[in-house]
């Protein structure tokens, strides 16, 4: 039964995981970019606008909570939105290597802003919702989790139907295709680009800002989520989101399943390492050269 | 005069060893003269140097993203310690231990940066970046639970009984420049060496490197050891240095920060190296003086890393580039007023080569299928030895595949292909090389960061003294042995793809559309040496090529490519005045 229970622990991160695999695996299709900031924008968002709090005081507790995660939303976006146009202007025909290597700059100045600005003390981060959503048997199923599920599936399926049945879907195509040729077309690469970064960001605060502080107790720690989030895209090779979405349940319900053998907890930090080299070795058993030709 | 045969600067090779007694000289002044406070910070600066380094060999080298150089710097501690305090060795190695202790961290060190490099092997940087990253993160926290084997009790004694204290701390000093010295001197040679080459070469084209001879495999994964090895030697300068670690000293954001600056200086230059250690010690010790929080030395960097990257430069490769640009019109200005213009050599136009009639190349019944398209269907054809064979077709017939084929970019293709005899199937493209099969590429796979000089040495796998590389260039007309490829034009650079590869004196080279961004007087010179090729390099070239009129005067046989199949094959006047392949490469209504 303890392996059930575990499962179910893990089934709040996974679901976490998943979603944020989900995003990266977005920004990987659309814009040519591994994001390694997708989560810090978003915990940079939640917990600067938890700042916010001494002055709305006086309002009531849902118009505090309403204005909280709307600057969280806002700031994740527009900090996300500054670095999709840092790449947008100066690494437009850069490869993804280069482009993901900002990403890894970025992720540097934000962990030691919000070491600065924030500290490592764990911080008033109330998630929105709390508790368990229902049981199954004894087994707990969190609020946050299926949150979290919910939000990985309605991000993928949202962004199936805009990419496939919509005209705007066609330009983003086209753009992450051949961006120059998409540019001739008079595509307005640049702002569709952005956009893309600003909706992720923001997605990203309004996760940090429902699950506040039950992932993770400080900003570094909940930065660092990026890693098991990037081994769920792995799964799906940064471009399958149901793959990717699956990916981050298993990595979550294996790092569970060990907290029932408390000997093992070393073990669990290295269980996304464990699945990405799994699968990339798997994945690129047969020869892959750099370029096609 | 060619450009070729202009004497060429003499090579220095006791110049590194100069400045590396020089180092250590200035390092025991430096150490024994300044107040003990700086001297213990400039221990710092050697270690950070020591790390980026290394960082260098993966990042600024071989091009690739690596996040956890500071976790192979823990492991590397921890290793070291562990000898120390949990074994008997100690005892045996005496006042050596250290040292001794130091290179079994390091090259344990190296064999898990090769575990973690494996699953990296076939994949681009990005996915490094995430395993790096992983490994960070997992050490990190590992580490914070373990514990060194100090455990914050006892404290590892300095090597050669150098004690504790502000004295012991200038030797240790200068211990630490001895070593940093002797591992700078020894990347310097080695990236001078030929596997040096492959890591440059591997950074800018896998398919470059391994059609060169050279296997991407083994160059990814020693770039990849070797980085690890100096981690580690730099966890265990940081034990020494501070006789006692914790899991702190090693941060994954400390990682991340060296790989940041690594990139902002390219820290695969020595002299950069030792600036990048500067900015990543002093820059916090600074802020310590104005009680500024030390966070804001990595959000500067951060600055910094965006900036270089979105210029796509770095302050070391752009210091270079201007000392280089100092020098080039200083001795354009000498070469001017000496009047030594380079003259446009004239050569008697040479006969297309008939060969010896012996087959060198044996493709038989060669289909290559890309799921439902085939590719080519059913290909069979040889090539003399000491011929110029012509491939042409029709855009989309197939030409190019046939190359990728036969150099073994294309393992799944049906079919037999020889070489002198010798099988070919089922060996790597660098296997091939090594057989003695080359081919050029028509996109620009010459990588920019090696003079043409050591591109040579490289493509040739070391076999071509200075006399033979020069006689190559001067064979193309190719720019001097020590000019940098960067700023070498593209047209002339797919020029010194081809003389390198020849002057690599395979058997049988392949030529994709070499001439494709030559001047028309340009192409009536290559085609003139191309003809003299195949006897002064004692190479068969089969060449694709759009331009008739080079294929006309260069090759004795054409064979006819059209939707993956041989339309025709034979003598060129036969072929070409063939109707099937004037319809084909035509149009209906054209004739030649």
């Amino acid at each position: 039964m303890n392996i059930i229970i575990a499962l179910a622990v893990g089934f709040s991160s996974g679901a976490l995981y998943a979603l944020i695999g989900v995003g990266l695996t977005l920004m990987s299709v659309l814009t040519r970019v591994i994001n390694f900031s997708l989560v810090a924008v978003g915990v940079f968002g939640a917990y600067l606008s938890i700042r916010s709090a001494p002055l709305i005081q006086s309002a009531p507790l849902e118009v505090q909570t309403a204005v909280t995660v709307v600057i969280a939303v806002v700031v994740a976006a527009v900090v996300s939105g500054i670095l999709g146009w840092i790449e947008a202007t100066w690494l437009s025909e850069a490869t993804t290597t280069a482009r993901s290597a900002v990403t890894v700059a970025s992720l540097l100045m934000l962990i030691s802003l919000s070491f600065i600005l924030f500290g490592s003390q764990p911080q008033p981060l109330r998630p929105l919702l709390v508790g368990p959503a229902f049981l199954v048997g004894e087994v707990a199923i969190t609020k946050v989790g299926i949150a979290m599920l919910v939000a990985a599936i309605i991000v993928g399926v949202l962004t199936w139907i805009i990419v496939r049945h919509t005209p705007i879907g066609v330009r983003l195509r086209a753009v992450s295709d051949r961006q120059t040729a998409a540019e001739l077309l008079g595509v307005n690469v640049k702002a569709l680009q952005v956009s893309v970064w600003m909706v992720m960001g923001g997605v990203m605060g309004l996760c940090v800002s429902i699950i506040g502080n039950t992932a993770a107790a400080d900003a570094t720690s909940m930065i660092t989520l990026v890693i098991p989030g990037t081994a769920a895209a792995l799964v799906g090779a940064f471009k399958n989101i149901p793959l990717t979405i699956v990916g981050g349940l298993v990595v979550g319900a294996l790092q569970g399943a060990l907290t029932a053998f408390p000997s093992t907890t070393q073990l669990r930090d290295w269980i996304p390492i464990l699945v990405i080299v799994l699968f990339l070795l798997w994945n690129q058993r047969k020869e892959v050269w750099d370029v096609a030709r | 005069m060619s450009l070729a045969s202009r004497p060429r600067p003499t090579t220095r090779p006791w110049l590194p060893l100069a400045f590396a007694l020089g180092a250590i000289a200035l390092g025991a002044i430096f150490g024994f003269g300044m107040p003990a406070y700086v001297v213990f910070v400039a221990t710092s600066v050697l270690v950070a140097m020591v790390s980026l380094l290394g960082l260098g060999i993966v990042t600024g080298t071989a091009g690739m993203i690596a996040l956890c150089q500071l976790s192979f710097a823990s492991i590397g501690a921890w290793i070291l310690e562990f000898l120390y305090l949990k074994t008997p060795l100690p005892t045996v190695f005496g006042a050596a231990s250290f040292l001794v202790f130091m290179l079994i961290a390091g090259l344990i060190t190296a064999v898990l940066g090769l575990v973690i490099g494996l699953p990296a092997l076939r994949l681009r940087g990005v996915n490094l970046a995430v395993i790096t990253l992983g490994v960070a993160a997992a050490v990190d926290t590992t580490v914070q639970q373990l514990g060194f084997p100090d455990q914050s009790f006892a404290h590892i004694p300095r090597p050669f009984g150098l004690t504790s204290d502000p004295t012991g701390d200038r030797g240790y000093f200068l211990f630490a420049v001895v070593v940093t010295v002797l591992i700078a001197l020894a990347i310097n040679a080695l990236q001078g060496s030929r596997i040096g080459a492959a890591w440059k070469s591997v950074a800018f084209s896998e398919r470059g490197t391994a059609s060169a001879g050279t296997s991407v495999r083994t160059a990814k994964l020693s770039a990849f050891a070797l980085s690890a090895f100096v981690g580690g030697i730099a966890g265990c300068l940081i034990v020494g240095q501070i006789t006692q670690v914790n899991y702190l000293t090693f941060t994954p954001i400390n990682s991340l920060g060296l790989y940041v600056l690594s990139i902002v200086v390219g820290s695969q230059l020595i002299d950069m190296a030792l600036f990048g250690g500067i900015l990543f010690v002093v820059i916090p010790e600074i802020l310590k003086q104005f009680r500024v929080p030390l966070e804001w030395s990595s959000v500067a960097f951060g600055v910094l890393g965006i900036q270089a990257l979105t210029s796509n430069s770095n302050l070391g490769t752009g210091v270079r580039a201007a000392l280089f640009r100092r020098r080039r019109l200083r001795e354009a200005a000498r070469v001017e007023a000496a009047g030594d213009v380079a003259a446009v050599e004239t050569v008697a136009e040479a006969p297309i080569p008939t060969g010896t009639g012996r087959p060198l190349l044996v493709v038989e019944h060669l289909t290559v299928e890309f799921g439902a398209v085939k590719a080519l269907t059913d290909v069979s054809l040889v090539v003399e030895e000491g011929t110029i064979l012509g491939l042409i077709g029709p855009n989309g017939a197939g030409k190019s595949t046939f190359v990728d084929a036969i150099g073994g970019f294309l393992p799944q293709h049906t079919g037999t292909a020889s070489l002198d005899g010798e099988p070919l199937d089922g060996l790597a493209p660098h296997q091939r090389a090594r057989a003695g099969l080359r081919r050029t590429f028509q996109q620009d796979r010459v990588p920019p960061s090696m003079t043409v000089g050591a591109y040579l040495r490289f493509v040739t796998r070391g076999k071509a003294d200075p006399d033979a590389i020069a006689d190559a260039l001067h064979f193309f007309g190719c720019p001097d042995a020590s000019i940098p490829l960067s700023v070498v034009d593209v047209g002339t650079r797919r020029l010194v793809e081809v003389a390198a590869n020849l002057a690599a004196r395979p058997k049988l080279l392949l030529l994709d559309e070499p001439a494709a961004g030559l001047s028309h007087d340009e192409h009536l010179a290559f085609a003139n040496r191309l003809r003299r090729a195949p006897e002064h390099f004692g190479t068969t070239i089969l060449i694709i090529e759009h331009d008739l009129d080079l294929v006309r005067s260069v090759c004795s046989r054409i064979t006819v490519l059209n939707f993956g199949e041989v339309l025709a094959t034979g003598d060129r006047t036969a072929v070409l005045s063939d109707p099937k392949v004037v319809s084909a490469y035509m149009g209906e209504t054209e004739m030649l």
